[in-house]
């Protein structure tokens, strides 16, 4: 679908509203109960909503009184707090745009891994598997040295999906001490900045390169 | 069969009895030839009667099965499930197809409660953005696309203040499920301000000192006003909305208009002022401010 959204099912009751009063003043309310089931690549979702039409003699105004979100699956927290604000502000369409950039980014995060996994199979591991959240990345040559990529990604209050790309590092006592620059402490910061140059392909590549066995 | 046994060399002898040999096998030829051609004969004579047979078994079936027709055409009930089935089957099916067809299309008219539906054209595409605020439905906008290499518009609805063709520019061409989200974002946003700045003239222009002064964009907003009906202190707030996808302001000047200087809890009104047109929908604001009002009022009486 154009949007890639499929809708498979959907239901409409319609209710008339319009009290004596409001006909003899040229007034008309019309409340719609809808149902809409559908889903967005793996994520379904089941929708009810409801909208208010009130017809006067100047305008029509549709205003959504009502609105619940059922979604599956419902591993993705970070889509359930985003949900909520939804239902909370009746903005539907705000919903289906955050869905929409919210898949869109998994879809990225899950081939970029993928992609990292398939050309350093040793050293890159995914800990949570195929649709993991982070990103582990160790040399044979040095082992105890782990530097983990955690790649979240978040909706903020105006619907707006955004990615958060974190760098956790794990390293022997005996290597801290010797780190007189303090590389290791600047190392999540260093990543942020370096994110903002190079873009984040060729960062966590630059990243992997940095722990190749030469 | 029995060759004459010739007193002759081993040669001649031999040739005999090849030659005998090859007279059997001549013979058995021709009796397996022979043979075939019987069996095909045979075959041959048989398929007539066999399709005979053939014909009369299928007319009876349908001698049959119009009897059983006319039985039904009676009216007679038999106590057969099978008898009644096929009438109401056929017209089943037909209801069935009538309802799929509805539903199908209740389907393609509830693609617009996703923002974002499309009606194929001659040409193309033409697709409708909906906007709506805070579950408010407002204005709808189309963007006619005409599919040929390259991806063209061929003509639109959206406001020219709209960064159209960057978007276009960006995605169009290489994504345009993009193209399309990210005109959704710009117009709902666009949508929403509009309507705070258009709640804020309409509903609470008692608060107002001054016009709205407003942009067509609707992202630098000026104003003056008033907390206090009855009081003189009135404030001047300038919202500057930069993130055109944003609802709400990213910069938030609100200024004291007097020459006097601000007393500290009006400092601290100020300063709570630019916190709440940071964080809440404009109309919101101002809706707090005649909540506060109608509290002072009712408290005072």
């Amino acid at each position: 679908m154009l949007t890639g959204f499929s809708i498979t099912g959907y239901s409409k009751k319609t209710e008339d509203l319009t009290s004596t009063e409001m006909k003899e003043e040229g007034i008309k309310k019309v409340l719609q109960r809808h149902r809409l089931s559908g889903n967005c690549n793996i994520v379904t979702f089941q929708l009810e909503f409801q909208i208010l039409e009130t017809q006067n003699k100047e305008n029509l105004s549709s205003v959504i009184t009502d609105l619940g979100i059922i979604m599956e699956p419902t591993e993705y927290s970070e889509l359930s707090d985003f949900v909520s604000r939804a239902e909370e502000r009746r903005d539907l369409f705000m919903f289906f745009r955050g869905l929409h950039f919210f898949v869109k980014w998994c879809e990225y995060r899950k081939r970029t891994f993928k992609h990292f996994k398939d050309k350093y199979p040793d050293m890159v591991h995914l800990p949570e598997g195929a649709c993991s959240h982070c990103m582990v990345i160790c040399s044979a040559s040095r082992p105890g040295f782990e530097l983990v990529i955690v790649w979240r990604i978040q909706i903020n209050e105006e619907g707006k999906v955004l990615p958060k790309l974190d760098l956790l590092t794990k390293i022997p006592q005996r290597a801290l001490k010797l780190d007189k620059n303090r590389v290791i402490e600047n190392a999540p910061l260093s990543f942020r900045t370096l994110l903002g140059v190079l873009g984040i392909e060729a960062a966590v590549e630059s990243l992997i390169v940095l722990c190749k066995d030469e | 069969m029995e060759q004459a046994k010739t007193v002759r060399q081993d040669g001649e002898t031999k040739r005999g009895v090849l030659a005998h040999l090859e007279g059997l096998e001549a013979q058995m030829k021709r009796f397996c030839k022979s043979s075939e051609e019987l069996q095909r004969a045979q075959a041959k004579e048989s398929t007539p009667g066999n399709k005979i047979r053939e014909l009369r078994h299928l007319r009876d079936k349908l001698r049959a099965e119009v009897k059983k027709r006319q039985a039904r055409g009676d009216g007679s009930r038999a106590s057969s499930a099978n008898v009644e089935s096929d009438p109401t089957v056929e017209m089943g099916e037909q209801e069935v197809l009538e309802k799929k067809q509805e539903s199908i299309k209740a389907i393609l008219q509830a693609y617009r409660f996703t923002g974002l539906s499309g009606k194929l054209t001659s040409r193309g595409v033409c697709v409708c953005i909906s906007t709506a605020f805070e579950g408010n439905l407002l204005d709808s906008y189309f963007v006619d696309l005409v599919i040929q290499k390259p991806l063209r518009i061929h003509h639109h609805s959206i406001p020219v203040f709209i960064p159209l063709e960057k978007i276009a520019a960006k995605y169009l061409q290489t994504d345009i499920q993009h193209f399309l989200f990210s005109l959704c974002e710009s117009l709902n946003a666009y949508s929403g301000r509009k309507y705070q700045a258009d709640q804020l003239q309409n509903d609470f222009a008692a608060f107002l000192t001054g016009p709205l002064q407003r942009n067509s964009l609707c992202n630098l907003l000026s104003f003056t006003y008033k907390v206090d009906l009855m009081g003189q202190y009135s404030f001047c707030a300038r919202l500057l909305y930069e993130d055109l996808t944003a609802t709400l302001p990213t910069d938030i000047t609100v200024t004291y208009q007097g020459t006097e200087a601000l007393s500290a809890s009006w400092e601290e009104q100020r300063a709570s002022h630019e916190a709440l047109f940071r964080t809440k929908p404009l109309h919101r604001v101002f809706a707090s401010f005649a909540r506060e009002e109608e509290l002072d009022l009712s408290l005072a009486s």
